[in-house]
């Protein structure tokens, strides 16, 4: 996985190419809604564009730090009931999901601190002991009403397309960091924890500042998806949002699109978007089954994911033509 | 609390620290000679839980003579997924991001074979001793849990003579200590590696299949069991057999104990709040508190 070559290594996404591609990408969805107005869609897109932010967010800490969390749910879960109780309480939606990001973010530190002053394999499995701990608490808790979940009422019609945006929004939030992180010093430092710890350390990073400031973020950022979601749904349980399968599809997205890259998890976000409810209506059984055998399949054959495979064709071809 | 109560406590939380070692030496050996976190050791209990209940119901086998059986059979599923899946991730002295995922979407994949299998209703065994109490006095002892607990002693002790005395065991005790150094002394560390593999999965289906006597299952069994045995092999230090029989004994006397001051529902809140104590304080383990005593003194 530690493979030396930098995320914005592709030949035809040089820096001008990314930023033009990511304001092409929105001012294009953004023109969407006004072109096509089909509510199945804008719905579709709309989850998508969760799935994008949460995908680009875990690369944060799991691709560029390489520290490989399977907990997400809690951040997502987190957030969604932040926002949910907030608004119920008259906050408006802008600040509730602002109030998802910061309790995300001090969420991210009772696992990250005891954790990532150690290495090995503590980050990973406090990730799993914190979000199963999570879940038997959010079903017990009286306030939150517990297993049988949450209703947000609020007061003003439906608008589908303020939500649309919203997500549209906090997507291009999501990947504006992670392509501004990959151009810093703090995004070569992550780069070089994922690689070489010690080397990282002698070079003057200070491992756990960086990890615990990269998984704030992710934190932060899966809150806010978490508010968004919450306020769309109206109606969030601790099954569903702290759901296992949640963390799963979250950690799934980046490694189907290319972990460490910029552009893989927006990639396996949107894959991922688009074809999770076909496999879940055609496989409501299996739809676990066909996730995990897919991760088995990306890590042995293409642990680049997505992009890595593009790259390697494109390496061929250019090669070819080379010779 | 009366006093009976407090010695019918420490009996059952020693029985549970018997099975609690089981489920975790198996993640302890594949943690030590391949640095590979088996995430996927919930889906092999699972297994082995519903091997026993096959055995158990189709042939009538007694459960724990059942998980006997289980043991082998494991064994082979074991060295097979080395096999086919986890000889081909590279090897480090630091567990890897691949091998990670690679475990867990093992772990997806088994749990979910087990619900297309065995659906996903409850299941347990019943046998005629199930409900048998052993009385001592106003002490009493359930006998499945003893016979349960007597066979977990027993396999602790074989793979304590297997790693003691034996050419495998000193290949892999050589392995756990350093690498490298192993295999320049004519180690094989690829044959070790997959015999430790199926040995650690045939633990995990053993422990399965003996909890499958005590508890009702289904094919999210060994989920909650997963984070029990996280928390235990790092209280014994991530490498060390002793360490796993130390770290069962204290997370099996914190839990039972704990139940007179926290609710039942919050047990796996427990595990979580234990292991992060010990991150906190005991990084290294119990060992590495034990050898800082020894120093001191």
């Amino acid at each position: 996985m530690s493979e030396t070559s930098a995320p914005l290594s592709i030949p035809w996404l040089v820096k001008r190419q990314n930023d033009a591609l990511l304001w092409t990408l929105l001012a294009g969805l953004a023109i969407l809604p006004l072109l096509v107005s089909s509510p199945n869609l804008i719905r579709l897109l709309f989850m998508t564009f969760l799935w994008v932010t949460t995908s680009v967010a875990w690369n944060l800490i799991g691709g560029f730090a390489g520290q490989v969390s399977f907990g997400f749910a809690v951040f997502y879960g987190i957030g969604a009931y932040t926002t949910a109780l907030a608004m119920n309480a008259g906050v408006n939606p802008w600040s509730a999901f602002l109030g998802s990001a910061i309790t995300a973010a001090v969420a991210s530190l009772i696992v990250g601190l005891p954790t990532f002053r150690l290495r090995g394999p503590y980050f990973a499995i406090a990730t799993i002991g914190i979000s199963e701990a999570v879940r038997v608490v959010m079903t017990n808790l009286s306030f939150t009403g517990g297993a049988s979940g949450y209703r947000i009422v609020e007061h003003c019609a439906f608008r589908q397309l303020e939500h649309y945006y919203a997500a549209l929004v906090l997507a291009f939030i999501a990947a504006a960091i992670s392509i501004f992180i990959s151009r810093t010093r703090f995004g070569l430092g992550l780069n070089a924890i994922r690689q070489d710890e010690d080397a990282a350390a002698d070079l003057g990073v200070n491992p756990f500042a960086y990890k615990l400031g990269s998984h704030a973020l992710a934190a932060a950022l899966t809150g806010m998806a978490g508010g968004v979601f919450a306020r769309y749904a109206a109606f969030i349980h601790p099954q569903g949002v702290f759901g296992f399968h949640t963390s799963v599809h979250i950690l799934l997205m980046p490694v189907i699109g290319g972990i460490a890259t910029v552009w893989g998890p927006v990639l396996g976000g949107v894959v991922f978007g688009i074809v999770e409810e076909e496999i879940i209506a055609s496989f409501p059984e299996i739809h676990l089954l066909i996730y995990g055998a897919l991760l088995i399949l990306i890590i042995l054959a293409e642990p680049g994911g997505i992009l890595g495979a593009f790259r390697k064709l494109y390496r061929r071809l250019h090669g070819k033509h080379a010779g | 609390m009366t006093l009976i109560d407090f010695v019918n406590l420490v009996i059952s939380a020693l029985l549970l620290a018997g099975i609690y070692a089981v489920m975790s030496v198996g993640m302890t050996v594949i943690y030590g000679v391949m640095k590979i976190v088996n995430l996927a050791h919930a889906g092999f209990m699972m297994m082995g839980a519903y091997l026993a209940l096959e055995l158990f119901e189709r042939f009538h086998l007694d459960p724990i003579l059942a998980a006997l059986v289980v043991f082998p059979v494991m064994f082979v599923v074991g060295r097979t997924i080395h096999w086919l899946l986890a000889r081909w991730l590279p090897s480090s002295d630091q567990p890897t991001l691949p091998s990670l995922l690679l475990m867990f979407g093992l772990w997806l994949v088994l749990q979910n074979l087990g619900y297309l299998i065995w659906g996903n209703t409850d299941r347990s065994i019943y046998t005629s001793h199930t409900l048998s109490i052993l009385r001592f006095g106003s002490v009493t002892i359930s006998s499945v849990r003893l016979v349960v607990f007597i066979a977990a002693v027993a396999c602790m002790g074989i793979i304590q003579i297997i790693l003691n005395h034996t050419w495998f065991g000193r290949s892999v005790r050589a392995l756990i200590q350093n690498r490298y150094a192993g295999q320049i002394v004519g180690v094989d560390a690829e044959k070790t590696a997959s015999v430790t593999f199926g040995l650690g999965i045939a633990f995990a289906g053993l422990a399965g299949a003996l909890l499958a006597s005590l508890y009702s299952f289904n094919p999210d069994f060994g989920r909650p069991f997963l984070i029990r045995a996280f928390v235990i092999i790092v209280l014994g230090g991530l490498e060390s057999i002793s360490g796993v029989a130390i770290g069962a004994l204290v997370l099996a006397f914190v839990e039972t104990f704990s139940i007179l001051i926290v609710p039942a529902g919050y047990q796996l809140a427990i595990s979580y709040g234990l292991l992060v104590l010990v991150l906190i304080f005991l990084p290294g383990g119990i060992a590495a508190l034990t050898a800082k005593v020894h120093r001191l003194a």
